[in-house]
């Protein structure tokens, strides 16, 4: 992992932007799908998701010295898991509506590609706080990303942001905005983009 | 010690697992009783909804849930409401994709709907999902129950002949929502239920309360 630039602008730029989890390694997209209709409910899942991943690589990063090999992708799983139930048990008791919206959604974070993929990529052979920068960076570069979607969505779907009426009532929402398989084109439209601009800037796609 | 060792690795996962579900029990001990009182405000505020009460603070809620008689283990409630004895109950029934569960009140008469409120429901956002927008819940206000049952018709709506909007694209969810309501309609109808309800609006007489 010697050629990993671990200088915090680096790390801030790569995750998101040249390699970042969405459009470059297309990774934690079921969660892109699921939650991106409502900003509120993408603000408080991306939110969920950057502080589970930046901690769980913290923690990762800290307790590596003592991890041994064959064991240590249950030990990431266990404190992923550990930080993503302290995020469900919070909503549930402090924001009971978001927790109600978001559903099974917070509990399947666990599952996001991301977070491991930071935990064994970057934590596992990283000092502890580079790892936490590496962590909120990734969740950073996941949120930016879902809230474009989720504007398109939100906007298109319920004429709505943040659940204030933007469009006229004249506007017919696209119901098709609304269901699963809006994302999945716009998160194709974003692909395209991302990298159409990646490849003018020089950049290697 | 070696760190690769069988011994060092179960007694490494022993810990470590000990540790972290040790933490996580503390935070769930520390806001289950939260938690619970959410749950609780959710429910009460759910069935002032559906008696037509206004109530948007814990307090109001609170206060509010205070004047009605309630059965929590049938579902059953009843509240005096603008001099009126209304019933309410707790129904729940197959939706498109899952289980649809809230609350219908009814007048003591049974001869018009109160309101209804939706607790949960798995149906299509932007389609079945709009159930829970105000227009599909208000039309329920005042209307009469028909003998043989509401209709839920989207494009249709005939409040005299008993025939409620539907959701143009969600017939399935239309048709669920009319044999739920409808339904329930027969157990507040039932003698068992009807005993019970007159029980608890006795309540609300004697209790002073009210």
């Amino acid at each position: 992992m010697s050629d990993v630039d671990t200088r915090p602008g680096a790390i801030l730029k790569n995750n998101l932007w040249t390699s970042n989890p969405i459009f470059m390694q297309v990774l934690g997209i079921c969660s892109a799908l699921a939650v991106t209709n409502l900003l509120t409910n993408t603000a408080i899942m991306t939110i969920g998701v950057t502080f589970v991943t930046g901690f769980s690589n913290l923690t990762v990063s800290l307790m590596k010295k003592f991890m041994p090999r064959k064991v240590r992708m249950m030990v990431q799983t266990l404190i992923i898991a550990f930080y993503v139930i302290i995020v469900d048990i919070v909503l549930k008791a402090y924001l009971p509506e978001i927790s109600r919206n978001l559903g099974p959604y917070v509990g399947l974070i666990i599952t996001n590609c991301i977070i491991m993929g930071r935990a064994e990529a970057f934590a596992q052979s990283n000092d502890p706080i580079p790892s936490l920068w590496d962590g909120v960076t990734s969740g950073l570069g996941y949120m930016g990303v879902l809230m474009v979607i989720a504007v398109f969505r939100e906007l298109l779907g319920f004429g709505t942001l943040f659940g204030y009426q933007i469009l006229p009532d004249a506007f017919v929402p696209w119901t098709i905005m609304v269901m699963p398989p809006s994302a999945f084109f716009l998160l194709g439209i974003i692909i395209w983009a991302g990298k159409t601009a990646m490849n003018r800037e020089g950049a290697p796609a | 010690m070696n760190k690769e060792g069988t011994l060092y690795t179960v007694a490494f996962i022993f810990i470590v697992s000990f540790a972290f579900v040790f933490l996580l029990s503390m935070t769930n001990q520390a806001t289950i009783e939260r938690v619970r009182l959410n749950e609780e405000v959710a429910r009460q505020r759910a069935v002032l909804s559906a008696m037509g009460v206004e109530a948007t603070t814990v307090d109001e809620i609170r206060g509010e849930f205070g004047r009605i008689a309630a059965d929590e283990e049938q579902g059953l409630f009843a509240r005096r409401v603008d001099d009126r004895t209304v019933y309410a109950k707790e129904f729940s029934g197959a939706g498109v994709w899952g289980l649809i569960t809230g609350f219908l009140t009814v007048t003591a008469d049974l001869e018009e709907f109160v309101g209804i409120e939706i607790v949960d429901d798995n149906e299509t956002p932007g389609l079945g999902g709009r159930i829970n927008e105000p227009w599909f819940k208000e039309q329920f206000e005042g209307q009469r129950i028909p003998d043989d049952g509401i209709r839920v018709r989207a494009g249709h709506a005939d409040p005299e002949a008993g025939i409620v909007d539907g959701i143009t694209g969600a017939t399935g969810t239309s048709n669920a929502m009319q044999a739920i309501i409808n339904r329930t309609v027969e157990q507040f109808r039932s003698p068992d239920i009807r005993a019970r309800l007159e029980e608890l609006a006795g309540q609300l007489a004697s209790g002073g309360e009210v």
